[in-house]
Formats: C-alpha cells, structure tokens, sequence
C-alpha cells in the first residue's frame, strides 16, 4: 500500500521521520495499513462514503456546474498529533485567542492601539467588516470572541505557523465532529488505543459559556443559531450544530426587536432571545444600520447590541480581525497588552502599506503570495511566482498604485499527509495539508477543542497555502497525556429523562408558515395533476359519456384558476400542464413546492429531498408538447407527489409541525373537492358521475362496493361523508378540526369554531334525506365549508404566522 | 442681518412616505437634530412623529452626531416625521484671502503611524462605499493643487471649478450613482457634488468629510438663489493644520458660514442620511421632502458683539 508513497524533499511529512520509519503517534495506524488488503481499504473508504450519503452531509458549492449540494469530502486517515505538540499548539491559541479579545475590544472601545500607532488607523477604518455602530457597544463579559479559529500549517522545519485568523462565524466545527463520527467508527480499535481525545466536551462548553455570558430576563434563556439559510455553503453545518448543542436555527425572518430586546417568533407568541451564535456575516444583521441591501438580517438588532441586552458571538464587527494586514502587528500588540512574546508565531505577513513592506515586497513579487488586505477589495490571491515577465510588471503597478489594498505573505512548503486516493486500486498518496484548531471563551480562559479540522489539498500538486475550494478533510487525532475522560459524550449524558423534549417549545412562525405551505402546495400540485390528467385523458376517448363530462371538469379548471374562459381549450391544458412560466401552471406550482421545501432542507431526509429536488424532471419540450407527452409527464409528477406524501405520512414524528403541514393539506384538499362538488351539482346527471369519482380517487372503492354505475346516493355518500375515505370531505374536516382543537389546548382558540356546525352536520345528517344534489342543507354545507377553509387560512396567518409580522405570503391564492 | 457675527434660523424639515399600501411596522433612524458645535447653538429642536413612535429612543453615533431611532408599531399608509429646530450660528470659516499653509502639509506621513496619531482626522482620510480614491478624481483635481499652493486657495479653487463644471440636475442622479459616473457626465445634485469633491480630496490624502445640513433660502441682491435650498443640503468639510476643518460648497463654488446650518457629518451620505429605514409590508413608497430656512430676529441676550 505504500510503496509508491513519496517523500518530498524540502515538506515536512506527518508520517515518516525518514523513508520507512513512520513516526511514533503513527507507527500502529502505519502497521494496519500495510497488514490491510487492497479490498479491505477500499471497503474501509466505501463504508465512509456511504455513512457521509445517508447522515446527507453536504457542503455546497456556489459556483458547482454539478449542482448545489456536494457530499462531504472526508479522507478516513486521521491525522494523528501526539500530546506533548498538542499542549504547545493549545497553549498558542490559548494566548492568541485572549489577545485577539482584548484587541476587539479595543477597536470596538477606547481605541488605544490605534492613538498609539500600534495597529495603522487605516487599517481599521478602511476595512469593510469594521462596523462603526457596533463602537461602544455593552458586550457582555466583555467577551467580543466566543468562538475563535486559526488555521495553521506547518512549515519544512515542523513548527506549527498561524497562517490566518477567523475571527467572524468560523465555519468547520460541526464537520470537525461529523469526521469524528465516521472516523472513529472505521478505525475502531485504533482510536481507543491510542487514547484519542473526545470531542463532546468542546461543544458542552460551548453551550454553557453561551448560557454563562448570555444576560438573563424575561423566562429561561434562550440561544438561537442565526443562518443565512440554506443557500449558504455550510448549512448544513448550521443544522448539524443546531441539533447538536440544541439552539433553534433560525433566519433574520424569525427574530425580531422591541423595546431594546430581541425576541423569536413562534407559533405560541414572541419568545426573548438571550444570546445568537451567529454564522451569518456581521455587516448582514441590520439592514438598519448595517448593510441596507441585506434580507437576511434582524432590524434592531445593532441596537440591541449596543445595550448589551443580546450576547452576540462572535459580536458585531469581530471579522475586522480577519484581514491578514493585521497579522504583521500582532507581536507588538501582544507586547503592549500581555507583556509577553507571542507563543505561536503568524507566517511572515506584510501590509504594503507600509512603505518599506511595500519596497521589500516589490523585490521578490515572486517568493510572496499576495493576498487582499479587505476581502471587500475583490480580488483572489496571487502568487507571485504564476506570474510571467509581462504579468509581473502588472502586478508591480497595481501593487504600487494600491499599496494599502495588498498582504504581502511569505509561501510556505506546508506539510503532507497521507491521503487514500479515490480510484478502484486504493493507494495511499501524500497531500498538502492544513489544519484549522477552534477555541471557545469560558469564565476560565479560552478552552482550545482537542481535535480540529484537516483540511487537505486537492492534488498532490497543489500548493496548499489557503485551502482552496475542492480540497477535502481529514479527522485529526489529538492523543491524550492521560487516561480519555470517556464519561463523557454531550448526547448522551445531559438529558435526563425529565429533560426529555416532545415538542420544543415555540415552532418558530417561519417553520410553521412553511411547513403549511408545503402541505398546501403538495397537494394543490396533485389535485392539479389528477385534473389534467383526466381531461387531458378524456380527449384520447371518445365514448358519448366522456365527452360530456367534459363540460364540469373543464369548469372545475377554470374554477381553480387553470385556464381562463376564452381559451382554446386544448392548448390552455397542455399550458397549465407544461409550461414553468404559466402562473399557476402545474410546473410553477412544482416550483414553489420546491421553494418552499428548500427552506425546510433540515427537516427531510435526503431521499425526501432526492424526490422534490427531481420533480421537474422529464418535463417535455416545448416542441413536443402533446396530448400523449403531457399524460406521461403527470403520470410521472402523480407517482412522487404519492412517494413524497408517503415520507410525511411515514417519516414525520406526529408534532405540531407536523400538525402545520397536515392542516395545510387538508384544507387544500377540501376546497378542491368541494369546487368539485359544485361543478357536478351544476350539471347534475348530464355529465355523469364517473368523473368525479376518478378526480375523487374513489373510483375503485366504488366499483369495490356497489355493482351498479355511479348513482348520487352511494357517490356521496363516499366523497362526502364517508369518514374512512382519505378523499372525502367529511375526512378533511374533521382532520383540520381535530389538529384546530390539539393547537387550541396550547395557544387558546384558533378557528376551530369555523368548521364545528359543519362537521356535526356531515356526521349527524339524515342521509336518504340530504344525499342528494337537491339538498339546499348539502349545498349550503359544501359552500360554507370553502369559505370556512378560506376563513381559517387567514387566522392561522394572523394567529401564528404574522407573529409580530412575518413575512408576507398573502399574494398566493387558495 | 447677516453682516452681523451670527444669525438665528428656524428649521422646519418635513419628510413623508405615503405607501401604496398598508405598512405594518417601520423603524426609522433620524439624523435630523443639528449638531452643537464651536459655532453653532441648538436652541431648540423637536422631532415629531405620525402614526405616534411606539418606541423612540435617542444617541449619538460613532461620528458625534445626535440620532433618534423610531419605531413605529402601527398599521399606517403614511409617515411624517417632522423636525423643528432653532439655532444661532456664529461666524467662523477664514476669509478666503486668509494666510495657509501650503496644501501638502495637511497629507499624511505615508507609512509612519505612532503615539499621537488623531483618530478624529484619520477617520476621514481613507475610502468609504460611496466615495472611492480615484485616478479620475486625481486628474480632475489636479490644476488646483500646483506645487505648495496655499492650502485654502487650492481647495476654494477646486470648490468653484466644480460649481463652473458642472450643471446642477436633479433627473440626471439617483443616489446609487457612482462618483465615477458623475464625473463622466458632470452632472448631479450636492450630494453627488460633495462626494465628488471629498473623492478629490481624499485620493490626494486630504482627510475630509461631509457635512448634511440646511443652506438658507436667500435671494441675494442680484436676485439669484442658493442652489439646495428648500432642501436638505450637502457639503464638505476638510481638515487643514493650524485652520482646523474647513467647509466649503462646491454647489455654491464659496466656503460655507453663516448662512448654513449643520445637522452633522461623516464619511458620506450614507453615516448621516437624515432618514433612513426599514418597514415591513410589501408596498411601494412615494417621498416627499419639504424644507424652510428662516432667519429670526436675534433676542438682544443672544446676539453677540
């Protein structure tokens, strides 16, 4: 396995201190390796792979051509860190963190360092994450850190470097723990044996110096992980720590500010918000006072920032500290503030706009990589020895006409590790590699998770001097001085069985408009598509009683808002069938269930989200657009509209979302059949009943029971007050009123007095009496229980969607 | 009245929003109270809102200057907000044949920061969204800075020529038009004129600011008015050693005194729009603005000698 492995002259190599002779952390992983069969590595990888596929990790790509999600790229070598290096890098970022704190707070505060020259004003005042009204803000614990990453390499000599600073919403925590998950579980013995560190505490720590440092008031504290959503690269990170440290996830849209405070929407009212852990850029919070141009953030909530009534973490403006220009001043900083050296140095970085750092980084352009002092400046870095003779020259002017824009920074010869390579003969390759370290602020100090994030380049070629965007992931192995504290995993330990949670507390509003949403648009896509389908379907048939059916099922699509009046029929079917751009067009439909579905990603399984994601596929071409295509295609939308109905019926615990969702479905199914009803009342027996049994879904039941055609009687009987038939419209009545009348036990009256008479009528009726079309009773019922549905779609907006104004779903038709 | 060494103002600015349809919610930051400054005195001031503010609260941001924050909690289809403020403002700007330094001296040290350095000057030397260092705004500036040309001349030059430039038009700006673009058409409103010219100063390293207020509505005795009034109005401020900061108007080509008066400044039109918001409802809004400068009779025991 690892003949082929090369070793690089001038890199440091995690595995061998000289060809052969692995180093000792590494020496029993080396052995399995080379006792292990080809196959049994590759069975090791698959396991993996398949594990990252079915827990749906994912990390998306923006600019992806293969499209938004990627499966998590984990190599499931670990990269293994013996103790004593371990105590040095912990104690490095230890100091770092704390001087990184007090520094924050002094830009955000007295502003000493800059009176003093110690860090340039322009610098600061000039760099887009320097947020001007988060200056004097009340941070509680006067804690601006909490959550503090540095990415390190180390360099041919094997010392550890700090080669940048995440200060802003550090990203590769919860992957760090994923890795874990998945690597500890291939390398079983191993990681025991080798007494590897645990994880789980970091993250309990996390949570309780949250709840330590968050002010108190108005009921039990509240943390809540802010998300950009789910467009974000790392969203799925969000939702994994999210769970995992048990903080609601939440978007802009879900928060609000009164008086001062920060609160959360949720179904049962406005809940106060303690403390964020926030993973959305700081200049996104405030479309007030912050960036306007941003949807994403909470009005308000500089304010409240300011008067310390919400801990913000990391708090607003901490990623001024991520410009790299700062990285050449630090030593002096931590002179002045510390009194002490700092412990782990920073690669040779130079701001050019310093005029000798500019002279010097004019002289070897091509030893330096150049970085932008502002990610805000707009440009990616370059590598000064890319650079050709007339690329040189222009790089030199730029450099010169901008200096202030540029980081000069020394190129390192990171270190390499072992990697397996992906092809079918499994190899053992070495690669770049990178390693990002996380520390969180506690009452004690900062508290350094043992483990982190390895990040490792793409090719064995690449020069891994930031960690480009492809590359992959290694666990990495922290070995304790010590016996593992093994008591000890945050999942396991802390829930007591009185803590055990039912239901959260506050669904929040947004959770629950979208989960409505779902259920409507569900269903209104399959009510549409068993429409088209069977009068798309009749024109192929031409049996006297089809085409008289006809006239109601063309009715009912233009009841429901299909086609218009004067169409040319046939060609409006196929519109409303076909065409995305139609609106209210099956396919546009689709969309907005996809819309909406995605702002729900947490809550599906992937294969759920495999199935809404293909649910525009095999739509025809518009060159092809026939009779025959467009019955094919809604065969195709009817089949995964019924296998996605199947993973809510099957996969939802039965909660108040999935009361939400459930509530939408019915009432969107119960104004369908009742329009449908109508049409049929209104061209009683000319058109027969057969349709409105098949639109029903019914048809085979009926032929099950009765030998006879469809007659009024037993027709009604079934897809009105049959309470067994999941199409009936008794069925969905009653289902809303018994969701209402759950709901209504926990946040008061809802509604449910809407739909009472009504169901109590269906039930309780006399049915040779009214089962009949004739029935003003039956007819009075029917209209009244639509107006009903469009009653309580609007005091279910007031009462738990629009909690302090949400956002405004009121254009979309029922 | 203004021969004398200060004048006494009543500002009256209204701002409404009326929506197309209703709004729930809105919050709104007003930087609508004139600044207390070495030269002017707030007599009163008052800020009135329409539907009433559930909340108002009220600070001062990082540039010094008064802000109220406003929300209101109300279904509305309009807003006002309306300040009333009285002022005395006394003389202060230099002549514009006093004695300065040549421009040069007022540029940084480049590279060299140590103990000492203002933060109060440096915050005002570097780029901001809206005003960008420009090779453009270099070249523009370039035949009013000679070589050791007095500091005042230099910038009062720079404050005519563009008055003489360029044509004030209020169709021919939004106020997401780029300093670049304004250059190119010269053409804009004192906004755009007061970031045109701080982008001149700036990129020459000439820390300056801009400065939001009122310009009196005056005719002068050749019957012509100042540009920008009946309006909030725009201009620059620059910071010279030994004079201290300067305003001038480059609207008006003419360094600003007497008749102006100062809500406060910052960085660019956006540290000190007088009302910004935000406001929850999907409507579209229709603005409208109404201002008046009226200069009032001075009670003897305020008028100085």
């Amino acid at each position: 396995m690892l003949l082929s492995y090369p070793n690089l002259q001038g890199r440091y190599d995690e595995l061998f201190a000289a060809p052969g002779r692995p180093r000792e952390p590494w020496s029993r992983l080396f052995t399995e390796l080379t006792l292990a069969s080809v196959s049994e590595i590759g069975g090791m990888r698959a396991a993996a792979e398949r594990q990252i596929r079915d827990s749906g990790v994912t990390y998306n790509v923006y600019a992806d051509p293969k499209g938004q999600d990627r499966p998590w790229d984990l190599d499931v070598l670990p990269l293994i860190i013996d103790a004593q290096e371990w105590a040095q890098i912990e104690s490095g970022i230890m100091q770092r963190a704390w001087l990184l704190n007090a520094v924050l707070g002094d830009i955000y505060g007295p502003q000493q360092l800059l009176r003093e020259g110690l860090i340039p004003a322009p610098l600061i005042y000039g760099h887009s994450s320097f947020l001007r009204p988060a200056c004097k803000s009340e941070v509680p614990g006067k804690t601006h850190l909490h959550v503090y990453a540095a990415d390190l390499a180390r360099s041919p000599d094997g010392r550890w470097w700090v080669m940048a600073d995440r200060t802003q919403a550090a990203s590769g925590a919860g992957y760090a723990l994923e890795n874990r998950l998945i690597v500890s579980r291939t390398f079983p013995h191993l990681y025991r044996d080798l007494r590897i560190q645990h994880l789980a505490r970091f993250f309990a720590t996390m949570r309780d110096s949250l709840l330590h440092y968050a002010p108190k008031g108005d009921g039990p504290p509240l943390v809540v992980l802010l998300t950009p959503g789910p467009y974000n690269e790392t969203y799925f990170e969000h939702t994994l720590l999210s769970r995992y440290l048990g903080f609601p996830l939440v978007e802009g849209g879900d928060l609000t500010v009164r008086e001062g405070k920060l609160w959360l929407k949720t179904i049962g009212g406005l809940r106060r918000v303690h403390a964020i852990l926030r993973r959305q850029d700081g200049s996104y919070c405030d479309p007030l006072e912050l960036r306007s141009d941003s949807a994403l953030g909470v009005a308000g909530l500089t304010d409240c920032a300011r008067r310390g009534t919400v801990l913000i973490a990391n708090a607003l403006g901490s990623g001024v500290l991520e410009s790299g220009a700062l990285l050449g001043f630090l030593p002096r900083i931590a002179e002045r503030l510390l009194g002490q050296d700092l412990q782990m140095p920073s690669i040779g970085t130079w701001w050019c706009g310093e005029p000798a750092a500019l002279r010097d980084a004019l002289q070897r352009v091509d030893r330096l990589v150049f970085k932008p002092a502002d990610p805000a400046n707009g440009f990616d870095v370059i590598f000064g020895h890319d650079l050709d003779a007339k690329g040189l020259v222009e790089f030199r002017k730029r450099l010169e006409a901008r200096p202030e824009a540029f980081v000069a920074q020394e190129l390192v010869n990171v270190s390499q590790a072992p990697v397996l390579t992906r092809d079918t003969d499994v190899r053992v390759e070495p690669r770049g590699i990178g390693l990002r370290v996380f520390a969180v602020a506690t009452p004690a100090g900062y508290s350094v998770m043992p483990g982190g994030l390895t990040r490792v380049s793409s090719s064995s070629a690449a020069r891994v001097v930031i960690m480009q965007r492809g590359g992959g992931s290694k666990d990495t192995w922290v070995m304790s001085p010590g016996q593992v504290d093994t008591s000890f995993t945050l999942l396991r330990t802390t829930v007591t069985p009185a803590d055990l949670v039912r239901a959260p507390a506050g669904l929040p509003s947004r959770l629950a408009e979208n989960l409505y949403w779902l259920g409507r648009y569900q269903e209104r896509c399959d009510d549409i598509a068993r429409l088209l389908r069977q009068t798309l379907g009749l024109k192929l048939q031409d049996s006297d009683d089809e085409e008289n059916a006809q006239q109601p099922l063309q009715e009912l699509a233009r009841a429901t808002g299909l086609i218009s009046d004067d169409d040319d029929i046939e060609q409006a079917l196929l519109t409303a069938a076909l065409s995305v751009d139609e609106p209210g067009s099956l396919p546009s439909n689709l969309k907005s269930l996809q819309q909406v579905a995605f702002h729900l990603r947490e809550r599906m399984s992937l294969d759920n989200w495999r199935v809404l994601n293909n649910v525009l596929q095999d739509i025809p071409d518009s060159d092809e657009q026939e009779v025959s295509t467009a019955l094919e295609w809604l065969d195709h939308v009817t089949v995964r509209l019924m296998t996605l109905s199947g993973f809510a019926l099957d996969g939802m615990t039965r909660d108040n979302a999935w009361r939400f969702m459930s509530i939408g479905r019915r009432l969107e199914r119960l104004v369908f059949q009742c329009a449908a009803l109508q049409c049929a009342f209104d061209h009683d027996g000319t058109a027969g009943l057969t349709w409105l049994l098949r639109l029903s879904d019914s048809a085979v039941t009926y032929r099950a029971r009765y030998m006879t055609g469809p007659e009024w009687l037993p027709v009604l009987d079934l897809i009105v007050v049959d309470a067994s038939n999941p199409r009936s419209i008794l069925f969905q009545a009653k289902g809303v009123l018994g969701y209402l009348e759950v709901l209504q036990t926990a946040y008061g009256p809802c509604g449910a007095e809407l739909l009472r008479d009504h169901v109590r009528f269906l039930m309780e009726m006399d049915r040779g009496q009214h089962l009949n079309p004739e029935s003003e009773e039956l007819r009075d019922t029917i209209t009244g229980l639509r107006s009903a549905a469009l009653e309580l779609n609007d005091r279910l907006t007031q009462r738990f969607f629009n909690v302090g104004q949400a956002r405004n779903w009121s254009s979309l038709r029922l | 009245m203004l021969n004398g060494n200060s004048a006494r103002y009543r500002v009256v600015h209204e701002t409404s929003y009326k929506y197309s349809s209703m709004v729930t919610s809105s919050r709104q930051i007003a930087h609508l109270s004139p600044r207390e400054t070495s030269w002017q005195q707030v007599i009163s001031h008052e800020l009135e809102i329409t539907p009433n503010a559930t909340e108002r609260t009220e600070g001062i941001d990082f540039f010094g200057n008064h802000m109220v924050s406003l929300f209101v909690d109300e279904p509305h289809q309009m807003l006002i907000v309306q300040a009333e403020s009285e002022v005395v403002v006394s003389r202060y700007a230099p002549l514009p044949g006093a004695a300065s330094p040549p421009w040069e001296q007022s540029l940084a040290v480049k590279g060299e920061w140590g103990p000492g350095t203002d933060l109060e000057i440096e915050s005002y030397r570097i780029p901001s969204p809206a005003v960008p260092l420009l090779a453009a705004a270099r070249a523009y500036a370039a035949p009013s800075f000679t070589s050791r040309r007095p500091w005042l001349e230099a910038l009062l030059d720079l404050t005519q020529r563009i008055r003489k430039e360029f044509v004030y038009d209020p169709e021919a700006t939004t106020i997401t038009t780029s300093v670049e673009e304004v250059l190119k058409t010269k053409r804009g409103v004192c906004q755009d004129y007061a970031h045109l010219m701080l982008s001149c100063l700036r990129t020459l390293g000439i820390p300056a600011r801009y400065v939001s207020g009122y310009v009196l509505n005056r005719s002068r005795a050749d019957g012509t008015k100042l540009t920008g009034a009946d309006a909030s109005h725009a201009w620059v401020a620059a910071h010279c050693p030994g004079l201290g900061w300067v305003a001038f108007d480059p609207t008006n080509g003419k360094i600003a005194d007497i008749e102006f008066v100062t809500l406060g400044w910052g960085r660019e039109f956006l540290d000190v729009t007088p009302l910004r918001g935000v406001v929850l409802g999907t409507a579209s809004q229709q603005l409208s603005v109404a201002v008046s400068v009226t200069p009032i009779p001075e009670p003897a025991s305020v008028a100085r000698a």
